[in-house]
């Protein structure tokens, strides 16, 4: 190839497809969560849900979201313009710049050359993740604080004070589950879980895995953990000054949340793209990829009812509720985890 | 100019920008914004460098958990342009040239300064940055000061408990 | 090593003494227990064999100068306590905190004795300055206390930025953050400006560490606003930690600073002793004068880092024990005074005469007349600079004016407590202060007599 500026050209389009790809799809999954979420919603309350456009109301997502764009848009008057929009497209690129590190597949062969299915596989995948994700509550807290609103700046800090709580006992969770695995790579934590004689990781660290999915309830600032935006106390939380696609963004961000964070727990603890009880190896890598694909999203959908199915169950936690759970339940067991895990590790597995 | 060059440069430029944008924002929530602005600029660099958990963890600790508590603390002091104490004309005058005049010393020294003369930093290079040899590292060769570090951090949280803390 | 883990292990149990216990008194016999623990492992790592056993990759090291030092220390705060300790439990509602505070910055304080490290260097001084910022902010409904607290944090965050720079230039100079590795690395003919110049914000740091002029300006007030009882910690054992530190750094390394060292330095001591001195003599309350005094003995203990022969490191080590517990006596009986202005010592030796007579000797002592330890001490630091240098003659001439001044404002405390009629009031002054008032006296009086029965000890 052309070696201008030194560059791999036909690496960087490749990537380039695969992000275009991979954001496309999620914004495309994300769209069709609210229509699932309507009908999940409608299944637990015994009501029929979105029906009326199109056959069982499929096109019932691109209704709404041709009514948010179309709808006007409103910038309050004593808002800070600059980030008042810079709010918004920070929650929603932070959201998608998680499925960077996120293993879709192992690798599929076209035209000669071997893509892998994963934009990037750095060596500290899952601080990554946790960069991005802790870098996402700029999105909210910049929206509530420029709406210029007390209710607005209220919910922006009760978004950040949480994420910030959470966050902290999912990195020690986790922790316990990098010790087992010894490396950070997302896509080596994969091939772990699908070597022979080797279990998924929930097998090994359950506790981690509770906490952990705990936790990401609370970083997608969903029920039981939705105190940003709970409307009874907050009018509608830090995006009541947001109106049109702004509004969008924001809940287009947080369901694009609750797909990567179902992506990242399926990789960690459910094996992400292993079948079980089959041998991948023996398949053609495009069809083993497809396979693995497929068994990846089959896992993501599962986690991505549970959401829902929890959303339209639980009631939503007080506020001092969440800080307790946080910081004296969750930490604490997740350290007691982490210990336990180590003393394991040391005194069995050391030789 | 290769691509890492004009990332090099890039990057340093958006820090210094950005540093001279946190000082220059009337806003002090805008300055906080710049603050993050910078340490991304230092991750980039970081990376650059191939101290890539060094970049993450700058990422994670600064913009991710320093930096909100800081625009914590400033939304709610609702801190504005209004609020902001009018400062002396002379005592400004005063700091910016004691400042310059540091500025100017350092600048020249370093300039002079022969250990880093006709260097280049070596980017892409070296693997102690990842994360397997940096935890090496710590745990073998600097193990006691990790550890003793521990001290300084419980030292901080019982503080914080002391000074935090209802009566 | 001893001293290092126990105080910290200690820190932590005194943390956990808060949960079994109410009783204030209790906690404080639980810490004077912990410190007698904490004297006999120090004194098992000096004179017998008997020391944790670390895999230290040259990052401390414990010489008998460190060492000492931290029994020097430790006994200090021992004495601080027995004295004091009723008083601490009263500042707050957390004495166990306050104590395990205590424990941390004398963990810091054993770090930076014996720290062969840059990496030690920085450690030690955060441990021991973070649990300060909190002392000093303990007395949470006290605006001045507050004040103190921020200023202190915000200006000592500052020191530690600059200090970071200088150890970055260092390493960046050398490769290396061990200090021998820095003093070949950097001492070859063809080093350059990097390693001089990190060494100057070390310096700067370090001097802001132990209130040297021009870096003194936050000591009186923050001395001021912390309650006193944890000014008299301050003040003593951590500022007197702050001097060994900046005696190892620099005690090797004045050559590589150039002619610049020689120049800096002086300028340095007479500016703080300047300040110190007269700043002092204009001070109404005894609290800030104690404040500014404490400047003025940074001066006289800069003088150690002018020269470094033997005389210059017995001396640190006497003047630090000579000053804590001189120090400590002055500020356990300003405690119970009610009224800290001069005039609140006025009549003091007819209702409290034993109590007149002890803080006497302390006042004298750090005015540095003969037959108290405080004259060996200053003896010791202008001896050691005019034995290395003996163009230094000029500013041993200065600092001994400038002992004459010092003497004007130790004894109008003396004055008004002796030769001032009034009623100095006092909070209750049980048998056990008084005692131990008598025994840092007699302390001060022995070693004043003798200052070998001190140093024997260092080269036992």
């Amino acid at each position: 190839m052309t070696t201008l500026l030194a560059i791999d050209w036909a690496l960087l389009t490749e990537k380039l497809i695969l992000i275009a790809i991979i954001i496309f799809a999620s914004l495309g999954i994300a769209l069709y969560m609210t229509y699932g979420e309507r009908k999940v919603a409608g299944i637990l309350q015994d009501r029929p849900g979105p029906n009326r456009a199109g056959p069982f109301g499929i096109f019932q997502p691109f209704a709404d979201g041709l009514k948010l764009i179309m709808k006007e848009e409103i910038i309050p008057d004593t808002s800070n313009k600059a980030l008042f929009i810079l709010g918004p497209g920070l929650a929603m690129s932070a959201a998608l710049m998680t499925c960077a590190v996120v293993p879709w597949g192992d690798h599929v062969e076209l035209f000669g050359r071997n893509i892998a299915l994963q934009i990037a596989d750095i060596n500290v995948g899952i601080l990554y993740v946790f960069a991005v994700v802790s870098v996402g509550v700029y999105g909210i807290m910049i929206g509530g604080w420029a709406s210029n609103n007390k209710f607005s700046l209220l919910a922006a800090l009760r978004g950040a004070s949480q994420a910030i709580s959470y966050e902290l006992a999912m990195g020690l969770s986790l922790i316990a589950v990098l010790m087992t695995t010894g490396t950070l790579q997302l896509g080596e934590i994969v091939k772990q879980q699908m070597a022979p004689g080797h279990l998924w990781n929930i097998a090994y660290q359950p506790l981690a895995f509770i906490i952990f999915l705990v936790c990401a309830f609370a970083e997608c600032n969903r029920t039981p953990f939705d105190l940003p935006e709970a409307e009874s106390e907050l009018n509608q939380g830090y995006h009541q000054e947001y109106s049109s696609m702004k509004l969008g963004f924001y809940l287009f961000s947080e369901y694009i949340n609750m797909f990567i964070s179902s992506a990242i727990m399926v990789t960690l603890f459910f094996g992400g793209y292993d079948v079980p009880f089959l041998n991948e190896s023996l398949l053609s890598p495009n069809i083993a990829a497809l396979v693995g694909i497929i068994a990846l999203m089959t896992k993501i959908v599962c986690f991505i009812f549970f959401f829902m199915w929890v959303r339209w169950t639980i009631p939503r936690f007080r506020y001092d509720q969440l800080m307790n759970l946080g910081w004296k339940k969750l930490v604490p067991l997740a350290l007691a985890n982490m210990l336990i895990t180590g003393a394991v590790i040391l005194l069995w597995f050391n030789k | 100019m290769s691509a890492i060059q004009i990332i090099f440069w890039f990057l340093s430029a958006l820090a210094i920008v950005s540093a001279l944008m946190v000082l220059i924002s009337k806003n002090p929530v805008h300055s906080v914004l710049w603050l993050i602005m910078v340490f991304f600029a230092i991750s980039g660099h970081y990376i650059l460098l191939n101290a890539q958990f060094l970049a993450i963890v700058n990422l994670i600790v600064y913009a991710g958990a320093i930096m909100v508590l800081f625009l914590f603390v400033i939304m709610l002091m609702n801190l504005n342009n209004e609020s902001e104490p009018q400062k002396n004309v002379w005592m400004r005058l005063a700091g910016a040239v004691s400042g310059g005049c540091l500025l100017m010393i350092l600048v020249s020294l370093v300039r002079q300064a022969i250990e880093i003369n006709n260097k280049v930093a070596e980017m892409k290079v070296g693997d102690i940055g990842l994360i397997g040899n940096l935890g090496k590292a710590l745990f073998k060769d600097y193990l006691v000061p990790f550890e003793i570090s521990s001290v300084l951090f419980l030292s901080a949280m019982v503080g914080a408990i002391v000074i935090g803390k209802k009566n | 090593m001893n001293a290092i883990i126990l105080s910290a292990l200690l820190g932590v149990v005194m943390m956990f003494a808060s949960v079994f216990t109410e009783n204030k008194i209790a906690i404080r016999n639980i810490a004077i227990f912990g410190l007698l623990i904490l004297l006999a492992s120090n004194l098992l790592n000096i004179y017998t064999p008997y020391s944790f056993n670390v895999d230290l990759h040259n990052m401390l090291r414990f010489d008998s100068f460190g060492l000492f030092f931290n029994s020097i220390a430790i006994v200090s705060t021992l004495l601080y306590v027995i004295l004091s300790g009723s008083d601490i439990v009263k500042v707050g509602n957390y004495p166990a905190e306050y104590f395990a505070l205590i424990f941390f910055v004398l963990c810091g304080v054993t770090i930076l004795s014996s720290y062969n490290s840059l990496l030690m260097l920085f450690l030690g001084v955060e441990i021991m300055s973070i649990p300060l910022y909190i002392l000093t902010g303990s007395d949470k409904k006290n605006l001045k206390s507050n004040e103190a607290s921020l200023k202190y944090f915000l200006m000592g965050a500052f020191s530690t930025g600059i200090m970071l720079m200088g150890i970055a230039l260092l390493y960046g100079a050398s490769g290396n953050f061990n200090l021998e590795m820095i003093r070949e690395k950097t001492s070859i003919a063809e080093f350059g400006i990097l390693a001089p110049l990190g060494l100057l914000l070390i310096f700067i740091s370090l001097a802001f560490k132990v209130s040297a002029a021009p870096f003194h300006f936050w000591t009186p007030d923050v001395y001021d606003g912390a309650p006193s009882v944890f000014t008299s910690f301050m003040a003593t054992i951590v500022k007197t930690a702050g001097f060994i530190a900046f005696v190892k750094l620099f005690s090797l390394r004045m050559a590589d600073l150039g002619p610049s060292y020689a120049i800096i330095l002086p300028v340095i001591i007479i500016a703080t002793l300047l300040v110190g001195n007269i700043t002092a003599v204009f001070q109404q309350s005894v609290k800030r004068m104690l404040a500014y005094s404490s400047i003025a003995q940074a001066g006289f203990m800069l003088f150690a880092l002018y020269t470094s022969n033997d005389l210059s490191t017995e001396g640190i080590l006497l003047y630090a024990a000579a000053y804590s517990i001189a120090t400590i006596g002055i500020f356990g009986i300003l405690i119970k005074m009610k009224d800290y202005t001069f005039d609140g010592y006025n009549g003091l030796a007819k209702k409290q005469p034993l109590v007149a007579a002890t803080n006497t000797v302390f006042l004298l002592s750090l005015a540095g007349i003969p037959l108290t330890a405080g004259f060996f001490a200053k003896y010791y630091m202008l001896a050691s600079a005019l034995k290395s240098n003996g163009s230094a003659l000029w500013l041993v001439i200065v600092a001994v004016l400038f002992a004459a001044v010092s003497v004007y404002y130790y004894f109008r405390v003396i004055q008004a407590m002796y030769f001032k009629d009034g009623d100095a009031e006092t909070t209750e002054i049980d048998g056990t202060f008084k005692f131990v008032l008598v025994v840092l006296a007699l302390l001060i009086i022995l070693i004043g007599i003798n200052p070998s029965i001190l140093l024997r000890w260092y080269y036992f």
